[in-house]
C-alpha cells in the first residue's frame, strides 16, 4: 500500500440489473481515517456500490480500490483490514453466537489472539453467547454483526444502514460505538437513508439518486447550500398571524398548513422577529417546532424524496 | 428459479441430443447379443451343475467333463438374435453318462435377460430336476441348475460360436376332430432351432393313408396340417409319422384316438 | 455496547503481521464444522448404520426369498448373497439420495440463511470456499458410504452367516475371497457416488433450493434407471451415471471382467468434471444480491 492511498478509491463504477441502472458512473474517494457517509433513499444505489466494495457483485465497468487493492488484481485480499456488513447481518441459525464467530475467525485466517470472548463483550452479548442464532433477537444479530466486523480488527468498517431495525437506545449506542472506533482512527464508510444519523458522526457525505452522485463534499459544503428551515407553528388565532406575518415580515413565508396550524419558513433571525412580533400582537404561541433540519429539508431537495409529514419528529429510525 | 428450469429444460435437450447422436452413430445397437450368450450360458451351466451332482454326491462331474454347448435364439425366426428380452431360448447341450440327453440332443433353457448383461435362467425339469432337491444328507435344499441368475461380459467376445442345433417338430393336437368330411387335420409347433422345420408328415387310419402332408414351419412357429384323405368309418386312431430333413420329430409316431 | 474497543498497538501489529487469506484446511475445518452441527448430516450417518441391520433382519427372516433380483436367490442362506442384494438395492434406489441430502443442500443453504455475503466478506476467496464445499460433501457421501457398506456387510454375516457364494458365473466362491469381492463390490460404488456428489453440487449451486439441490439428482438418477432399462436404446447406457452402479457385477463373474468398470469410472469422471466445472463457474460468476 502506498503511502496516502485512499482507503476506497471508486471511479466511474456502474451496474446495470436486467436493464434497470442501479449504479450509474459512481466515484468517490474516501480518505483513511475518515467517517464517511453514503446517504441516499431506499433504492438510490448504495447497497449495491457497498456489495461491489466486497466483491459480491462485479461491477459492469469500473473500478473500486480499497488500500490500493482491487478484486482483479488481488481477489479476496482486497478485503485485507476490511469489515463490516450488508444491509441486516446473517448467521447460521443452527450454530451458537459463538460458533458463528469462531468459524467466520477460521475464514478469517489470521494467527489472531482469540477475540471473541472480547468482542461478545463490546457489543454486550456476553451470556448470551451460547444461545443458537436462531432465537436471536433482530437487535442481538445486529449486534453479532458488529462483533463478526470487530472479530477482524479492521481499518476499514463498513456499515450499511447499521441504525435498521435498532430501537432508539439501540441506535445511541451504535452511534457512540461508531464515533468510538472513528476516534481510535479507524475508516468508516456507512450508508444511511437518515441525514441526521450521518450528519451527526460522518466527515464527508456522498449522496446518491437513483443510481448516480447528487451531492460530494463535506457536511459543511452542504450546511451552506441547505434550505432555510421550515417551522411549524401552533397558535391561538392562525388567521391573524398569517396576517402579521404578510405584512410585517416579507422576508419570511408564512402560509397554513395541510395538517393544521401554519408553517413559517425564512432565516433564523427572520423568524425569531416574527415570534416577537407574535408575543407582542399578543396572538398566543403554543408551539414552534422545526418541521425537519435543513440539511434534512436539503437532502429532500436532492434526492426528490418523498417529503415525510411535517410532524414527523426529528429522532429518525425509531418507526420501522 | 425460473432462470433455472430454463436451464435444466436446456441440459435435458442437450443430454437427450447427444444421446440421440450416440443412438444414430451406434444405430441402437445393444450389448445383448446371441454370440455372448452362447458362450456365456454353458460357463454357467457347467458350475451350476456341477455344484448340483455334488449336491446329489454324482461322482465324476466337472465343469470340463460336462463340454456344454449353447445356441441361443430371441423370440424366432421373426426376431433379430439382439436386445434384452424375456422371449430368449437357449438349447444347451452336454455329456453327462449319467443323465443322457433326450433324442434331439439339447435340453431348452429359457432366458430373460436385462439390458445390463445379466440374465435369469429357467431350466427344463425334465432335464436337471425341479426347484428343490434332496441332497446327500437328506436335507431339501434349492437345486442351483432349475433357476439361475449370472451376468455375461458386454464387452465380451461377440464373434458367431457356430453353434447350432435343429429345431424340434411336436404335434400338439391331443384329441381329433375330424369335419363334416370326415377329414382331419393336427397342429404341429417347431422349435428353437436353425432352419426351421422342413420335411413332411404322413397319416394313417390303420391301413388306409390319409395323406403326406408338407411341413414349411420356421422355428418357434405352428403350422396346421390337414390331410386330403376323409378317415374310413370306425376308424379308433390315427398314427402321425414326420419326416424332416430340417429339424427333429417326435421320436416315434405319435398315435391320436378319433372321437367316438 | 459499552466496553472498549482493542486498539492496543500489540494487537494491530500482531493484525499487520499475520493478515492474509484463510486457506483450503481453515474452509474445510468450517464446512466440517457447520456439517457436524446439523441433524440432518448425523441423522443420515445414524440412519446408513442402523438401517442395514434392520433390512437384513427383515429379509432373512422372510420364506420366501426375494429371487427377482440378483443374489436375491441365495440372500437368506448366504450372507455374502444378502450383502449384495443390498448392494444393488442401494445402488438403484439410496446412494443418490444419500449423497444429495448434504451434496444438494450444501451450497443452497447459503442462499436460504441468507449468509453467502457472511462468509464472503471474509478472507475467504470464492474459490476455495467452493472446493472446500465440494471436499466435505465429497467426503460425507464416501463416510456415508462407508458406514452404509460395514453396516450391510458385518450385520449380513452375523445374520446370515459366511457360506461359500454362487457367484454370476454360477462358480462357488469361498468365504474369505467372497468376502474380498463384496467389500471391492461395495468399493466400486465410488466413482458413481462422486459423480452424482457433484451433480447435486452443480444442481445447488444453479438452483440456490435446497429442496431441488436433494430432489434433482435423486429423478435424475431415477429417469436414468428407467431409460437404462429400456430395451432398443440400450447405446446410450454408457453414457448413464446408473450404469457404473452395476459394474461391480463382473468382479463376481468368472472369468472376471472389469470392462463395464473402466467404462464406469470414465463415465463417472466426465460428469464429475463437467458438474464441478459448470458450479464453479456459476459461482463464480454470480452476483451476490440476496440476503
Amino acid at each position: 500500500m502506498s503511502a496516502g492511498a485512499a482507503a476506497v478509491e471508486v471511479v466511474g463504477v456502474t451496474k446495470t440489473y436486467a436493464g434497470l441502472v442501479a449504479v450509474d458512473d459512481v466515484s468517490m474517494r474516501v480518505a483513511p481515517g475518515e467517517v464517511y457517509g453514503i446517504l441516499g433513499p431506499n433504492g438510490a444505489g448504495k447497497t449495491t456500490l457497498l456489495r461491489m466494495l466486497f466483491g459480491l457483485i462485479r461491477p459492469d465497468s469500473g473500478e473500486i480500490r480499497v488500500f490500493d487493492r482491487t478484486w482483479a488484481d488481488d481477489d479476496v485480499r482486497t478485503l485485507d483490514g476490511v469489515a463490516g456488513f450488508i444491509e441486516s447481518p446473517k448467521f447460521y441459525p443452527y450454530l451458537t453466537g459463538r460458533q458463528n464467530l469462531e468459524g467466520l475467525r477460521l475464514l478469517d485466517g489470521t494467527g489472531l489472539p482469540d477475540r471473541v470472548e472480547e468482542v461478545l463483550d463490546i457489543v454486550d452479548l456476553t451470556g448470551r453467547e451460547d444461545h443458537k442464532v436462531g432465537g436471536y433477537s433482530y437487535g442481538m444479530r445486529q449486534r453479532l454483526g458488529v462483533a463478526a466486523s470487530l472479530l477482524r480488527s479492521p481499518r476499514l468498517l463498513v456499515l450499511d444502514e447499521p441504525a435498521n431495525g435498532l430501537d432508539p437506545g439501540g441506535i445511541r449506542d451504535m452511534r457512540a460505538l461508531v464515533k468510538r472506533l472513528a476516534a481510535g482512527g479507524l475508516t468508516v464508510l456507512l450508508s444511511s437513508h437518515h441525514m441526521d444519523e450521518v450528519e451527526e458522526i460522518c466527515d464527508n457525505v456522498t449522496i446518491m439518486r437513483r443510481g448516480s452522485v447528487a451531492f460530494h463534499g463535506t457536511i459543511a459544503d452542504l450546511r451552506t447550500m441547505a434550505p432555510d428551515p421550515g417551522h411549524l407553528l401552533r397558535t391561538g388565532d392562525d388567521a391573524k398571524a398569517v396576517v402579521v406575518g404578510r405584512l410585517r415580515h416579507p422576508d419570511i413565508v408564512v402560509e397554513p398548513s395541510p395538517d393544521g396550524g401554519l408553517v413559517a419558513t425564512g432565516s433564523e433571525r427572520g423568524l425569531a422577529a416574527y415570534v416577537a412580533d407574535l408575543v407582542h400582537a399578543e396572538i398566543p404561541l403554543l408551539a414552534f417546532t422545526p418541521t425537519r433540519t435543513p440539511l434534512e429539508a436539503l437532502f429532500f431537495m436532492l434526492t426528490d424524496a418523498e417529503a415525510d409529514p411535517p410532524s414527523r419528529p426529528v429522532v429518525a429510525g425509531a418507526c420501522r | 428459479m425460473r432462470r433455472f428450469i430454463i436451464s435444466l429444460i436446456a441440459a435435458l435437450a442437450v443430454v437427450l441430443a447427444v444421446g440421440g447422436a450416440v443412438m444414430a452413430g451406434s444405430g441402437g445397437s445393444s450389448r445383448v447379443t446371441r454370440a455372448r450368450l452362447e458362450r456365456s450360458l454353458p460357463t454357467v451351466f457347467a458350475h451350476v451343475y456341477t455344484s448340483q451332482a455334488k449336491l446329489l454326491g454324482h461322482q465324476g462331474v466337472t465343469p470340463e467333463s460336462l463340454h456344454p454347448t449353447a445356441m441361443c435364439d430371441k423370440g424366432g425366426a421373426v426376431e433379430a438374435d439382439v436386445g434384452p428380452g424375456s422371449n430368449w431360448n437357449c438349447l444347451v447341450s452336454w455329456s453327462d453318462p449319467d443323465n443322457p440327453m433326450p433324442p434331439e440332443g439339447y435340453g431348452k433353457i429359457e432366458l430373460n435377460v436385462h439390458s445390463n448383461g445379466c440374465y435369469t435362467a429357467a431350466a427344463p425339469s425334465k432335464l436337471v430336476g425341479f426347484l428343490t432337491l434332496t441332497d446327500t444328507a437328506g436335507r431339501v435344499v434349492t437345486n442351483p441348475v432349475a433357476e439361475f441368475d449370472a451376468c455375461f461380459d458386454p464387452h465380451g467376445d461377440n464373434t458367431s460360436t457356430g453353434v447350432e442345433f435343429p429345431s424340434l417338430l411336436a404335434i400338439t393336437t391331443t384329441a381329433l376332430r375330424p369335419d363334416g368330411q370326415s377329414h382331419v387335420s393336427v397342429q404341429v409347433t417347431c422349435g428353437t432351432g436353425s432352419g426351421g422345420c422342413h420335411g413332411s408328415v404322413t397319416a394313417a387310419a390303420g391301413s388306409t393313408t390319409l395323406g403326406t402332408v408338407p411341413i414349411d414351419v420356421d422355428e418357434e412357429q405352428t403350422g396346421t396340417l390337414a390331410f386330403p384323405t376323409p378317415v374310413p368309418d370306425g376308424t379308433a386312431e390315427v398314427v402321425f409319422t414326420a419326416t424332416l430333413t430340417d429339424g427333429v420329430g417326435p421320436a416315434k409316431p405319435v398315435t391320436l384316438p378319433m372321437p367316438a | 455496547m459499552s466496553a472498549t474497543v482493542d486498539d492496543r498497538p500489540e494487537v494491530h501489529a500482531a493484525l499487520a503481521a499475520t493478515r492474509g487469506q484463510a486457506g483450503l484446511a481453515a474452509a474445510l475445518r468450517w464446512e466440517t464444522r457447520k456439517l457436524r452441527a446439523q441433524l440432518r448430516s448425523r441423522a443420515l450417518l445414524l440412519g446408513a448404520l442402523l438401517a442395514p441391520i434392520a433390512v437384513v433382519v427383515v429379509v432373512s427372516a422372510q420364506s420366501r426369498p426375494p429371487k427377482d433380483t440378483l443374489f436375491g436367490r441365495f440372500a437368506t442362506e448366504n450372507g455374502f448373497a444378502m450383502a449384495l442384494l443390498v448392494l444393488g438395492f442401494a445402488s438403484q434406489w439410496l446412494l443418490p439420495l444419500v449423497t444429495a441430502v448434504v451434496a444438494g443442500d450444501i451450497f443452497a443453504s447459503e442462499d436460504q440463511h441468507g449468509t453467502w455475503k457472511t462468509v464472503l466478506t471474509r478472507s475467504v476467496s470464492r474459490s476455495r470456499l467452493f472446493w472446500a464445499k465440494v471436499l466435505v460433501a465429497l467426503g460425507f457421501g464416501l463416510v456415508a458410504l462407508v458406514v452404509l457398506a460395514a453396516a450391510t456387510i458385518a450385520t449380513s454375516a452375523l445374520v446370515v452367516g459366511r457360506q461359500p457364494l454362487t457367484g454370476l458365473s454360477g462358480q462357488v466362491v469361498e468365504p474369505h475371497s467372497a468376502l474380498l469381492l463384496v467389500a471391492a463390490a461395495w468399493a466400486t460404488m465410488v466413482p458413481p457416488l462422486v459423480a452424482f456428489t457433484c451433480v447435486a453440487l452443480l444442481f445447488s449451486v444453479w438452483s440456490r433450493n435446497a429442496a431441488v439441490g436433494i430432489a434433482g439428482p435423486v429423478v435424475l438418477g431415477m429417469v436414468m434407471q428407467l431409460v437404462g432399462g429400456l430395451g432398443g436404446i440400450e447405446a446410450v447406457r454408457p453414457l448413464l451415471l446408473t450404469t457404473p452402479f452395476e459394474a461391480w457385477h463382473g468382479l463376481l463373474a468368472s472369468p472376471r471382467f472389469t470392462g463395464p468398470l473402466l467404462e464406469g469410472c470414465t463415465t463417472s469422471l466426465v460428469w464429475s468434471v463437467v458438474s464441478l466445472a459448470t458450479a464453479f463457474l456459476v459461482l463464480r460468476h454470480r452476483d451476490i444480491t440476496g440476503g
